[in-house]
């Protein structure tokens, strides 16, 4: 019996993607749902056993299913705040660190001499920062004595802003505004080294700028300022969106970051279940947040259509 | 030349010029040599789109038209402009020359926030401890020794015989990435190009996989390896445990590498499919003899950045694995090995401060390989990324 082309070839689509299939109802959708379920197992009895987890409901009445969310909002001191720390810094270093690669895209896109080394040097934390080399060298050079990196970053971190404001007489803004140089300037180092591969992304995308845009533009005589609001902004946009939710997945989803920390100290305290609620509600959040952002961000990005 | 001139603002003067080229005297002669002396300057914003070959030589630049000096031609340019041309002109002019400073400003300060960390390990894995208490040395050692990096290898247990990490890591390393390269690969061009019920789901689950952190699944991972076939088997301390998920394209960042391939696969002219279907090539003969070939490059840059999650996970080889010791758990149990090696001997007596030695000496050790993998095949990290078709 022989099958029209389009019927053989999805039955191939399935042949070509069926060891990963395989491989993810194992490795991955299985162990997925069964974390899900620890939410709602008794944390007290969820005890690896001989052949097993060893596995009981909470039983489902009085909102006592709820048990571990209620442990991990209420009853648990740490979670709470170490949630709306993560939060609030992921939502203010996003920005920061998709500006500041745009930026060093952006210069690293021009020509001069070097520019191949200076590529080179700013890929660098790609290969490095995924490591446990990045957390040796974080904490190092913030409690030695010669952290030459935080030195650095305390050249810009004299007063002079705050003082300026001051003088202007805008008191109330310089406080904040200072307050945000002061963590850029403090955080240079972190900012650096974990924007390796939007820097990437984003050179790949203002390589991808059509060389008559840029034509159009030197012909009408555009600023180099004019130039990149007008032209380099909307061309690079979608990936702005792709890096935003890259930075977001990876700050949240790395070891040092506070929640993930306290998760990964109730698993090796045995409470499965409770870890268990704390990463999903987590979870949840987050995406909840990127999906918010996403949505409102996707209207005013500028989308070539050929 | 004609072309040139079309693309400079200033044309309507020259066009109306160029057709009584004859009885043109001096001025003329005098704006194509400007128009010259730009197209020759490589940060004319013009002279980079136009051909090598099409490019004047540039020896003629200096004395131009009839004895005329690029000085000269500028100014009757000049004339022929209006006042924001000029103002123009002169704004550009002060932002090319002041530009390259503050560039050069930028990028130096950066790169040294990057380097640093490898130069500290270079300054302090070469020293003497007793050199972190002398107030006189920073950067460079008073006591130049390699004793410290010889106790870091063996602390760290780099020249066992049996279980030995380097060993380990680069049997887990090369094998894992080259399994999930290719499983990838082939879940990726079924992906890309193949039509079937609930792609789009499946699809969503790859997301899925991209999203969700290692660190909910671990446990019932765990579980999963540690009772396999029912109880039957223990894989647990295998090396199985890395192998089985990347040989079913579930590895490490496994659904970061199916997108990018997804991607790239699709960005290909579908015409090569259909020829190599109507010269009688099956789906998957397609794939090996025409698709694979195309993407070389992208096999290259997905497999380096494979190599290069593997050699710094520790999370996901620290839950399977109690006795086998890869590279970067070494290095995350660096102070407890330390503390067996060398810091609990009565006589050693070592300050926090001085402690930093070995380890900047340890982290040394662990990126080198990386380093010297990245500085080989640079082009391939950086440049594949932009041709694998993960922009756009």
């Amino acid at each position: 019996m022989k099958l029209p082309y389009e019927r053989r070839k999805a039955l191939y689509g399935y042949g070509f993607i069926s060891i990963w299939l395989v491989g993810t109802i194992l490795w991955f959708l299985i162990p997925l749902v069964e974390s899900f379920c620890y939410c709602f197992m008794n944390n007290d009895t969820l005890k690896p056993n001989v052949g097993g987890m060893n596995k009981e409901w909470l039983p489902f009445k009085d909102g006592q299913w709820l048990t571990n969310f209620k442990y991990a909002f209420r009853v648990d001191p740490k979670f709470k705040q170490y949630l709306l720390t993560v939060l609030k810094d992921t939502l203010y270093q996003t920005p920061m660190i998709l500006i500041f690669s745009l930026f060093i895209a952006v210069i690293l896109n021009q020509k001069f001499k070097g520019r191949g080394f200076a590529r080179a040097i700013f890929f660098l934390p790609v290969i490095i920062a995924t490591g446990p080399v990045y957390n040796i060298i974080n904490g190092n050079i913030a409690s030695t004595g010669a952290d030459s990196g935080a030195q650095f970053s305390t050249l810009f971190e004299t007063d002079m802003v705050d003082k300026l404001l001051e003088f202007l007489g805008v008191m109330n803004i310089s406080d904040n505004l200072s307050e945000i140089i002061n963590t850029v300037t403090t955080n240079i180092f972190g900012l650096v080294w974990s924007s390796g591969i939007q820097i990437l992304i984003f050179l790949a995308a203002l390589q991808n700028i059509p060389v008559s845009a840029k034509e159009a533009a030197s012909m009408e005589g555009a600023t180099a300022w004019e130039y990149f609001w007008k032209i380099t902004l909307p061309y690079v946009s979608p990936m702005i969106l792709a890096n935003f939710i890259y930075t977001v997945i990876d700050s949240f989803t790395k070891t040092d970051n506070a929640v993930m920390g306290l998760v990964l100290e109730k698993q090796s305290d045995w409470n499965y279940a409770y870890a268990a609620a704390m990463a999903w509600s987590y979870f949840a959040i987050v995406m909840v947040v990127v999906g918010i952002i996403v949505a409102f961000v996707n209207r005013f990005i500028f989308y070539e259509v050929d | 030349m004609e072309n040139e001139k079309n693309l400079t603002p200033e044309v309507p003067e020259n066009q109306t010029a160029d057709e009584i080229v004859n009885e043109i005297s001096d001025a003329v002669d005098a704006e194509i040599a400007a128009e010259r002396v730009s197209a020759s300057d490589p940060d004319h914003p013009v002279a980079s789109y136009i051909p090598e070959s099409a490019k004047p030589d540039v020896i003629e630049e200096h004395v131009v038209g009839e004895g005329m000096t690029k000085k000269e031609a500028m100014k009757i340019r000049m004339k022929n402009m209006n006042k924001s041309e000029i103002a123009y002109l002169r704004r550009k002019r002060i932002f090319e020359k002041t530009w390259p400073v503050f560039r050069f400003l930028i990028l130096f300060g950066l790169a040294f926030v990057i380097l640093t960390p490898l130069l500290f390990m270079l300054s302090y894995g070469f020293r003497e401890r007793q050199d972190m208490n002398d107030p006189t040395v920073i950067w460079i050692p008073r006591h130049l020794t390699m004793k410290i990096m010889k106790q870091t290898i063996n602390a760290m247990s780099l020249n066992a015989s049996e279980n030995n990490p380097l060993v380990n890591t680069l049997v887990l390393n090369i094998g894992c990435s080259f399994c999930q390269v290719i499983t990838c690969a082939i879940t990726g061009y079924g992906f890309a190009r193949f039509k079937f019920k609930g792609r789009n789901l499946l699809f969503g689950i790859v997301i899925l996989m991209i999203l969700v952190p290692t660190q909910i699944i671990s446990i019932p991972l765990y579980m999963t390896f540690r009772f396999f076939l029912f109880g039957q088997v223990n894989l647990i301390d295998k090396m199985l445990v890395m192998y089985l998920p990347a040989l079913m394209a579930n590895g490490i960042r496994a659904g970061l590498m199916i997108f990018i391939f997804r991607q790239f696969f699709r960005g290909l002219p579908k015409e090569l499919e259909d020829a190599a279907y109507l010269d009688g090539c099956g789906p998957f003969k397609t794939f090996v003899k025409v698709m694979v070939p195309n993407a070389g490059s992208s096999f290259l840059t997905v497999f380096l950045f494979s190599i290069v999650w593997y050699w710094n996970d520790f999370y996901v080889t620290s839950s399977f694995f109690t006795n086998k010791k890869t590279i970067s758990l070494q290095l995350k149990n660096l102070d407890g090995l330390l503390n067996i090696a060398i810091f609990n001997n009565a006589n050693a007596n070592i300050s926090a401060r001085e402690k930093i030695v070995w380890f900047e000496a340890a982290c040394l050790i662990s990126i080198t390989p990386m380093l010297i993998l990245y500085a080989c095949l640079q082009k391939h990290f950086t440049e594949g990324i932009e041709r694998s078709g993960l922009v756009g």
